[in-house]
């Protein structure tokens, strides 16, 4: 077995939690149910690695069954990567029947015949993503296989999900391969980026539960309100206005679980506008800032602003249209005429 | 007084956590050599007795202490007081270098405040910077503490004195490309935190910040809380976010950036005795 794809086994199961490491190494399926057997999983990492490194050894591991094993570690432990989105555009509206086995040829072709040195792995998952893993050469060095790139596409949509390496020059011929492969005719990065590949889904692919506007009718008032003290009516105040929020909330965000995304960033080219009793600044020439919000979990952050009384309800279409513009970079520049206090997103 | 750059420059680029000290009793500026050995005689012991600071390595530490008559804002500010803690492995030759571990000065610009009413025999010094682990700044704060009778306390720096920073250095005119202004928020009690960054470039925050200062050289309160509100318009035009009810966590201009745990970093020599002012301020109102 090479040297350096026992190394890189022996590395990529040292990043495994120690007790996944027999289900992933199941899940790859290259080592008999009869090796794993012989392994000794309540050892320090750095032994067990050595073993299944052993074991690979008798099976005479390739490349090929290594970058497999990393497929799975990445498949798992995909939101420890940045996910970004692209969308494919088709020329015309002939709906092809996939084929995959034409889509990997056709894939490898176009890498291949641009770049010798590339180790590319296909693996289909149940969802109907299809994971492309590739490493990538030069033409006088073999692929770096500790920097590859991730691509994951559901051949039924548009959308293609990519977790580039730095190596950022091969994005371009990356995204022909795809075109090529998938025929369509045109591809585009989308401004929208997040580890949680599944949250990137949720947007793209509409699974959030969405803002229906749906009647709801007001809750009674009155009945049994127990008559407190003198301050029973600044309490009641403050309770509607509550309920206004919830159900501006409601509206705007839907009741279901938001996408989770960890940052949203825009880059406003707006006019400074103020109070000209101020007297300050009123040039006209825009007023730059960029503004970057960041969260665990942006979009139920940004949702509890106006209960918390941070913000006002309804909150600003700004920070709302994340989702459903499935976007969550923004450039944003003052409207001319009509609307001055609207913004335009271009 | 103006101090040399070459002489400063090590006090830039690098983040220092702040500290107030109350005044020393019976320091001697003679006696720097003695306290050198007396501080290394201590930091050696408190390892001997299993306060070690690095594990597993054997690690003599030598203590140097230095005046810096420049760092100072008038004549009756004391000159600063610089502790130097380098490391030499035992395990190298003996020309080797000493590798600087950990850096720490004292210093007062423009103190008078606290030094006019202070009785003889003490030394007021009330603003200490330290550079490095937390564990030596721990221990060459306990020698002091016990041997000047003195107090050391972190500096916390509140929202309101973070922006008078920034309307302080957002209007500074500089000769190369400038970093924006930054703000930094934390919007505490929700459900998920929120941190939001806010950064304005700088040409359009100084031009702001210019139509808003009324007497060049002169701040006051009120221009400081125009010059936000500004900001936080803005911010609530388009995000329809109270900003003002968020917390101000850090400040960043060309010339410093401050968190209010109280961690400086200076990046312009030719504002370094505006800024030690500023926190030479903050020391001696928390002491008093």
């Amino acid at each position: 077995m090479d040297e350096t794809v026992a190394e890189y086994i022996r590395r990529t199961v040292l990043k495994m939690p120690r007790d996944e490491i027999k289900t992933m190494l199941q899940k790859w399926g290259f080592l008999s149910e009869a090796q794993l057997q012989t392994l000794n999983f309540h050892q320090i990492k750095d032994n067990i690695s050595q073993e299944v490194v052993q074991l690979c050894e008798e099976n005479s591991a390739d490349i090929k069954q290594a970058a497999a094993l990393d497929i799975i570690y990445n498949h798992i432990y995909q939101n420890k990567r940045m996910w970004s989105v692209y969308q494919m555009k088709k020329s015309g509206e002939e709906l092809e029947y996939f084929d995959i086995t034409d889509f990997k040829k056709k894939f490898k072709r176009r890498l291949r015949s641009a770049l010798k040195n590339v180790t590319i792995t296909f693996k289909e998952y149940e969802d109907n993503a299809i994971w492309i893993r590739v490493a990538w050469g030069t033409p006088y060095k073999k692929p770096n296989q500790y920097k590859p790139s991730y691509v994951v596409y559901h051949s039924q949509t548009p959308y293609v999900f990519i977790s580039a390496s730095v190596l950022k020059s091969n994005l371009p011929l990356l995204c022909q391969a795809l075109i090529v492969a998938s025929n369509y005719h045109d591809i585009r990065e989308m401004e929208l980026r997040s580890h949680s590949l599944n949250s990137l889904k949720d947007i793209v692919f509409k699974r959030y539960s969405q803002n229906f506007q749906t009647y709801t009718p007001k809750p009674l008032q009155g009945g049994n309100v127990e008559p407190e003290n003198a301050d029973t009516r600044i309490v009641q105040e403050n309770r509607s206005e509550k309920e206004r929020i919830h159900k501006l909330n409601q509206e705007v965000f839907g009741s279901g679980p938001q996408p989770k995304l960890e940052f949203a960033q825009y880059r406003l080219e707006t006019m400074f506008k103020s109070d000209p009793k101020l007297d300050v600044l009123d040039k006209k020439e825009p007023f730059r800032c960029l503004v970057k919000f960041s969260s665990p979990h942006l979009l139920e952050s940004l949702k509890s602003l106006a209960p918390a009384g941070m913000a006002d309800a309804p909150l600003s279409p700004l920070l709302t249209c994340i989702p459903h513009k499935a976007r969550n970079y923004f450039k944003i520049r003052e409207k001319k005429g009509l609307y001055p206090e609207s913004f335009v997103n271009p | 007084e103006k101090a040399d750059p070459q002489k400063t420059a090590f006090l830039l680029r690098k983040a220092w956590t702040l500290y107030s000290v109350t005044p020393l009793y019976g320091f001697r500026r003679a006696r720097l050599r003695d306290y050198a050995r007396l501080l290394g005689a201590f930091i050696a012991a408190e390892k001997q007795k299993g306060l070690a600071v690095e594990v597993g390595v054997e690690l003599d530490i030598k203590v140097a202490l230095s005046s810096l008559a420049e760092l100072r804002g008038s004549e009756l500010d004391q000159a600063a007081l610089l502790v130097q803690l380098s490391s030499r492995s035992r395990a190298s030759s003996r020309n080797s270098e000493d590798k600087p571990v950990w850096l720490g000065w004292f210093c007062s610009v423009f103190g008078d405040d606290l030094s006019e009413n202070v009785p003889e025999h003490f030394t007021c010094l009330p603003l200490f910077l330290s550079h490095g682990a937390e564990s030596y700044t721990s221990l060459v704060g306990s020698w002091f503490q016990k041997t000047f009778d003195c107090c050391f306390r972190r500096l916390a720096i509140s929202p309101l004195n973070l922006s008078w920073m920034v309307a302080m250095w957002a209007g500074c005119k500089l000769d190369r490309a400038a970093s924006a202004v930054e703000l930094l928020f934390s919007v505490p009690r929700l459900s998920q935190p929120l941190d939001i960054s806010y950064a304005i470039h700088p040409e359009d925050a100084k031009a702001l910040w210019d139509t808003v200062q009324k007497t060049p050289g002169e701040i006051t309160q009120e221009e400081v809380d125009v010059f936000m509100d500004c900001l936080y318009a803005h911010f609530h035009r388009h995000f329809k976010i109270h900003l003002s009810a968020a917390k101000l966590v850090k400040v960043s201009t060309a010339v410093v950036s401050a968190h209010c745990d109280g961690i400086v970093k200076i990046l312009h020599g030719q504002y370094l005795p505006g800024v030690l002012m500023l926190l030479t301020e903050l020391a001696i109102s928390q002491i008093q």
